[in-house]
């Protein structure tokens, strides 16, 4: 019966389409290249409104084999993208963008110009609400290698500069490149998403010009606006603009601030907790102190030498002047419990000891004054210390040996 | 400000990778198969209905027909003794399986064939699926009468359990996630220079046996000494493991147990277990933190998620049987660690947050939902989350059954990097091999049903956006060496098939570095406990066009795994010599278990041997012999007093309420009314002391009662309502008549006059009954005791005519204490008996 036929047809397909996945999880190209044209073929016979989704499957699969296969070329590539792009309306914009991708990625750069233009000015029916962000990413894309052939002009214009004569026709082309780009990369940072690439090039393209109000505008509304994902390259964007800028501590402080908040892992936390160390503010310096803190609670960081050490100072500081010893006793109430076992712990001095031996001085120095001089972690490497005749261990020995009054202030 | 660069296009994926070859053209068994019978987990053909109707309907939408029927039907004929053991027992005797004809009408009347009701049921099921079936109305009679009383448990709390467990079943054969996160862990050597590493796998029958291999890292790893084993109180789901400040912490999950053992990270040394904690509800997690020794994270399916520390103990994170982004029906949970050793994910099916465990109420964030951020599709939900921290401290792997998802906790909820993964069931197990800087790590995807194994590159997340290295690759599985092994008897074929395709349960690897020689060791677990391992060779120069062997598909029954290599000077491979051995070793294991695995059964014979059941071609020995004493009391004008033989009278009990001296008055009463000289005896008895008066007349009033109540047949036809009441009468007298011995034959009242023949004694029914019925002939034919009076009692309700059995008395007032059907059915009178035997 048809209905049989049909249900026949369905597994045969499946099959096909098995085989297909077997042969490109194996690399072998040739055979799922064979296995594809079966399948293309089957699509043909096939009158069921399932066929939507096997043209897309038959667009990412060919595009795969395309991409790997040994015998292909450029110009085959793109006869098969002009074929996608047909087969399919409602995916045209997709196909397009990923076509201009692969051209990108192989340095066809004019003709994946080209290809954008093409797709911006294509017209379907009503746009819906995908097709009109398709279109802004196409758009924004446009932009993006607008602003790379701005970017050349610009290069061979300071090239040329330094020569002493400028060419008034480059120049012109150059600003024509900046407003066709900062139309459009102006366009889809306004949606709410991740376009770290965009905002970096539209910055970069505004401060060119000085126009930096409106450079801080978009990355304050980039960072802060809380439509878009909680981004910590946004602020980090903020915080190099702001530098750059030469603004104040306190504005730069207030970035980094944010910044910890949504990341406290971050790498610019040595940077801020050495901020806020200088500052005269005892609030700031306490905030140093949390910063750096925080930081270490992370794996990432535990072999960090420079957080350690940074740490250390701090904690060196305040033990000698004996002020505000009650900060470090408020940062260790919630980590007593873990952090020996954490950071302390003799396997680690052992190791630490062996592989970076700043390190283990540094951190010898903080588990001295937070654990007494009775602690793993630093007997075994004051002693280690003192056994390789290293001056700085013995100080270190002395130093925590007469502070250990410190710990019991701590921990009591 | 020093001018822009050119910037340069880099794809998101399809940059080139390490390329690593398999070194075998198949997995090779690492451990040789464990002895004893393994039993293949139900397929779906066992559950699902199966007609050419339903398999159209199933084709549609309205979904799978299990096949309850059928299940039911097995459960019957598996467990009869469950079904309808002692209802069984007792029909026994009325159901007639032959093909003839019943002969002896006798038995006709109580006897029905089985022979038509199984041709009905033969016939039915023929029918099925027929759109006009129609019960044959036999059946539906039989059915009818028998719902109720025939079946041990009751039926339809039956079929419910039975369903639930079809239903729960079904649901697994579609995606079981109760082994998520596998159940195998490697251990690796704790310095690089020693090539001794563990294994920890589940094993045994029913997987609950926890074994710590060493294994030995050769050409191909093989097994050293004995392992250490541990017998679990169930089936091993999930074995997790981390290494921590140079020990190793193996955590084992069973469904209502979770342990953890500690491995000392010197070879040799014993695991020790050091805690063990019971949870009500399944449990559904157990990731052990890479953070801090001796912290373990555990999520049950009422959706409570707790860190468990060794020291000390149990603490609650959330609970909250709902799951986060959306509804979800899935009981699963899953937790993992984070950069921060206070900070836990936790997981559901639609998504994962992070907890701080310091104020998990407050502290918490959005990690990845499913829905638009990450472009998922619709149905898409997460399958297994992994914390990729060795790797890179942030990164995070998410895989659905779609797709696969690395996600940076820094930037959560916008995958860094994201990829379809093709495979035919999702993803259950995952591995981490971090590269070294400037190398792609490599994740390996593994899927429990279909064996499924890829292993995926990715590099950056630091320095430089994320993007997956070279393309996903696939790996052998465990079921693919079938193709390579020798030619097999076709049963054994199908045996070794099954045994190797069943579903995968765990996956662990690692990489290998000695020098130049890069390789890497791919460990796959199977459900039957089967370890299979490959070993991938890392080809440094990448030649532009593979040659040959790539595209060449290896043809089933070549076996390059067989055949001499050239460069070998051995002759055959290892891996060869490996398979030999296990499929020695497996096959003796099938053949031993052979002789003594058939299902126990329970022989009816022993109840009642054949003897006992056949109907005796003439009269016996013992009906004779009462014809015989009818005949002589007849001639004689006696009356029989009991019916019993001699020999079978039961053993006199102690007689305490007998007047001291002389034989019952009764008994001298009657002798002397018999003899003609009632008179002189009552002078005598006036004679006799007031006290003596009272006591006799005492006596007579009880036999009087129980007589009436039990042994007279006027009792039976008396109306029912009085005949209870004497009943409640004579439990009111309780166990001083227990001692009575003999039962006296005449009730004064309820008696007809003395002249008359004993027209209401001898029983219809054939004589043995009456002989298999007393309790010493069943005890001699070895009943037992408890079945002796249900079969009484049974018996004495279908016997027609006044079938009282002569019993102890002993037994009366237990009698009064049989089940309430029972009691009413004795008390049943008249109008009961005329009813043709329960229909049949």
């Amino acid at each position: 019966s048809s209905n049989e036929h049909k249900l026949n047809f369905k597994k045969s397909k499946e099959a096909c389409l098995s085989y297909i996945q077997d042969a490109l999880l194996q690399k072998q190209w040739k055979r799922a290249a064979e296995f594809l044209t079966c399948y293309v073929e089957s699509l043909e016979k096939d009158y069921s409104r399932e066929h939507i989704g096997a043209s897309e499957i038959i667009w990412r699969i060919g595009t795969e084999i395309l991409w790997h296969h040994s015998q292909s070329n450029m110009k085959e590539f793109n006869c098969f993208m002009e074929q996608m792009k047909t087969l399919g309306v409602k995916r045209y914009l997709k196909v397009c963008l990923e076509h201009v991708f692969h051209l990108l990625c192989n340095g066809q750069i004019d003709e994946a110009y080209q290809n954008l233009s093409l797709a911006e000015s294509w017209r379907f029916g009503e746009q819906t609400a995908i097709q009109d962000k398709e279109m802004k990413l196409i758009q924004a894309y446009r932009g993006l290698l607008d602003y790379c052939s701005w970017s050349k002009q610009k290069n061979i214009l300071l090239e040329h500069g330094e020569d002493g004569f400028s060419d008034l026709a480059v120049e012109q082309e150059m600003h024509g490149y900046f407003r066709k780009a900062a139309v459009n990369l102006k366009e889809i940072i306004k949606i709410p998403g991740v376009w770290d690439v965009f905002v970096r090039c539209y910055v970069d393209l505004l401060e060119f010009y000085g126009d930096h109000n409106e450079a801080r505008q978009v990355l304050n509304e980039y960072a802060y606006n809380s439509k878009f994902p909680a981004n910590p390259n946004a602020h980090v964007y903020l915080y190099q603009f702001l530098k750059r800028q030469g603004e104040s501590k306190k504005s730069l402080i207030s970035a980094l601030k944010i910044l910890h908040d949504i990341v406290p892992s971050h790498e610019l936390m040595i940077d801020f907790n050495t901020m806020l160390q200088k500052s005269k503010k005892r609030k700031k310096r306490r905030l140093g102190l949390e910063v750096i803190f925080a930081a270490l609670d992370y794996a990432g960081w535990k072999e960090n030498a420079k957080a350690w050490s940074c740490l250390a100072r701090q904690v060196k500081q305040i033990v000698i002047s004996e002020k505000h010893l009650d900060w470090i006793k408020q940062e260790w109430d919630s980590r007593k419990d873990w952090w020996p076992a954490f950071h302390f712990s003799r396997y680690l001095a052992k190791r630490n000891w062996q592989e970076n031996k700043s390190l283990s001085f540094e951190k010898a120095l903080v588990a001295g004054i937070l654990l007494g001089k009775d602690c793993k972690y630093f007997k075994y490497v004051s002693h280690q210390g003192c056994k390789a005749q290293l001056k700085r261990f013995r100080m270190l020995k002395k130093f925590v040996t007469r502070h250990n009054a410190v710990y019991l202030r701590i921990s009591g | 400000r020093s001018p822009q660069v050119q910037p340069a296009f880099v794809p998101h994926r399809g940059a080139t990778g390490e390329r690593w070859e398999a070194a075998d053209a198949a997995a090779v068994p690492v451990l040789l198969p464990s002895t004893g019978c393994w039993i293949p987990s139900p397929t779906p053909q066992d559950i699902l209905y199966r007609s050419s109707l339903c398999r159209k309907l199933w084709a549609g939408k309205s979904g799978a027909t299990l096949d309850f029927a059928r299940q039911l039907g097995h459960f019957f004929v598996d467990h009869p003794e469950d079904a309808f053991g002692s209802l069984g027992h007792l029909l026994h005797k009325n159901f007639y399986l032959g093909n003839t004809k019943l002969k002896v009408t006798v038995s006709r009347n109580s006897t029905i064939r089985m022979t038509a009701l199984l041709e009905d049921i033969d016939r039915l099921e023929a029918r099925r699926g027929c759109p006009r079936q129609h019960l044959a109305s036999r059946l539906r009679w039989f059915s009818h009468l028998c719902r109720d009383w025939l079946f041990e448990v009751p039926l339809g709390l039956l079929a419910d359990c039975l369903h639930e467990e079809l239903t729960q079943q079904w649901s697994n054969l579609l995606f079981d996630d109760s082994f998520t996160g596998g159940a195998l862990a490697w251990l690796p050597p704790e310095d690089v220079g020693t090539p001794v590493g563990r294994l920890v796998h589940p094993g045994g029958h029913a997987m609950n046996r926890l074994y710590f291999q060493d294994v030995v890292l050769e050409e191909l790893p093989h097994t050293q000494g004995s392992p250490v084993q541990f017998e679990l109180s169930g089936r091993i789901r999930q074995v997790a493991a981390a290494r921590v400040d140079g020990q190793d912490f193996v955590g084992v999950r069973s469904d209502y147990h979770c342990g953890v053992w500690r491995v000392p990270g010197k070879t040799g040394a014993a695991p020790a277990p050091l805690q063990v904690i019971r949870t009500d509800v399944p449990a559904s997690c157990l990731t052990v933190s890479p953070h801090l020794p001796g912290e373990l994270s555990v999520c049950t399916q009422s959706g409570t998620i707790y860190l468990w520390s060794i020291e000390t103990g149990l603490q609650q994170l959330r609970h909250d049987p709902q799951t986060m982004f959306f509804r979800d029906h899935s009981p699963w949970r899953w937790s993992d660690f984070t950069a921060h050793p206070r900070v836990l994910s936790c997981a559901d099916r639609t998504g994962l947050q992070c907890l701080d465990a310091r104020a998990p109420k407050r502290c918490h964030f959005d990690l990845f939902k499913v829905g638009e951020e990450a472009g998922c599709q619709q149905g898409e939900r997460v399958v297994l989350p992994m914390y990729l921290g060795r790797a890179h401290p942030s990164q995070y792997l998410v895989t659905t059954q779609f797709s696969m998802y690395v996600l940076d906790e820094r930037l959560p909820l916008v995958p860094i990097l994201k990829w379809a993964h093709m495979m035919k069931a999702p993803p259950l197990f995952a591995h981490l091999m971090p590269g070294k800087p400037e190398r792609s790590h490599k994740v390996l995807l593994g899927a429990s049903r279909t064996q499924e194994l890829l292993l995926l590159q990715y590099r950056g997340g630091s320095q430089s956006a994320c993007q997956l290295a070279g393309t996903p690759q696939k790996l052998h599985n465990i079921a693919g060496c079938l193709q390579h092994l020798p030619t097999q008897l076709p049963h054994r074929h199908h045996l070794l098939q099954q045994r190797l395709s069943a579903p995968a349960a765990g996956l662990a690897a690692m990489l290998q570095e000695d020098g130049p020689h890069k390789s890497m060791l791919i460990f796959q677990l199977s459900e039957a406990g089967d370890v299979f391992c490959q070993r991938l060779i890392h080809k440094a120069a990448q030649p532009p066009v593979p040659p040959s062997r790539d595209e060449a598909t290896t043809a089933p029954g070549s076996s390059p795994l067989f055949e001499a290599p050239a460069s070998s000077p051995h002759g055959l491979g290892t891996a060869a010599l490996r398979y030999r051995r296990w499929l020695r070793a497996l096959f003796k294991t099938w053949r031993e278990p052979a002789q003594h695995t058939c299902p126990p059964s329970l022989s009816q014979r022993r109840l009642f041997t054949r003897r006992d059941l056949e109907v005796p071609a003439g009269p016996s020995s013992l009906q004779r012999q009462m014809r015989q004493r009818l005949c002589q009391t007849m001639q004689e004008g006696g009356r029989i007093q009991c019916w019993e033989p001699l020999a079978l009278q039961p053993p006199p009990l102690p007689q305490t309420l007998e007047l001291p001296g002389g034989p019952d008055p009764l008994s001298t009463r009657l002798t002397a009314a018999w003899a003609g000289d009632w008179e002189q005896w009552w002078e005598e008895r006036t004679s006799f002391s007031v006290a003596q008066r009272q006591q006799a007349l005492r006596e007579r009033r009880r036999r009087q009662k129980r007589a009436q109540g039990h042994h007279s047949l006027s009792a039976s036809f008396t109306s029912s309502l009085t005949y209870q009441s004497e009943l409640s009468e004579l439990s009111d007298v309780g166990p001083s008549q227990l001692s009575h011995s003999c039962p006296p034959l005449l009730s004064q009242e309820g008696s007809p006059p003395a002249g008359s023949p004993p027209v209401r004694s001898p029983p219809p029914s054939p004589a043995p009954d009456e002989a298999l019925l007393s309790s010493q002939s069943l005890r001699c034919r070895g009943i037992p005791k408890e079945r002796r009076k249900t079969l009484r009692d049974y018996l004495s309700v279908w016997a027609e005519g006044p079938l009282e059995p002569p019993e102890p008395p002993g037994s009366q007032a237990s009698q009064l204490c049989i089940p309430s059907s029972q009691s009413q059915l004795s008390s049943a009178s008249q109008p009961r008996r005329k009813r043709p035997r329960m229909g049949f």
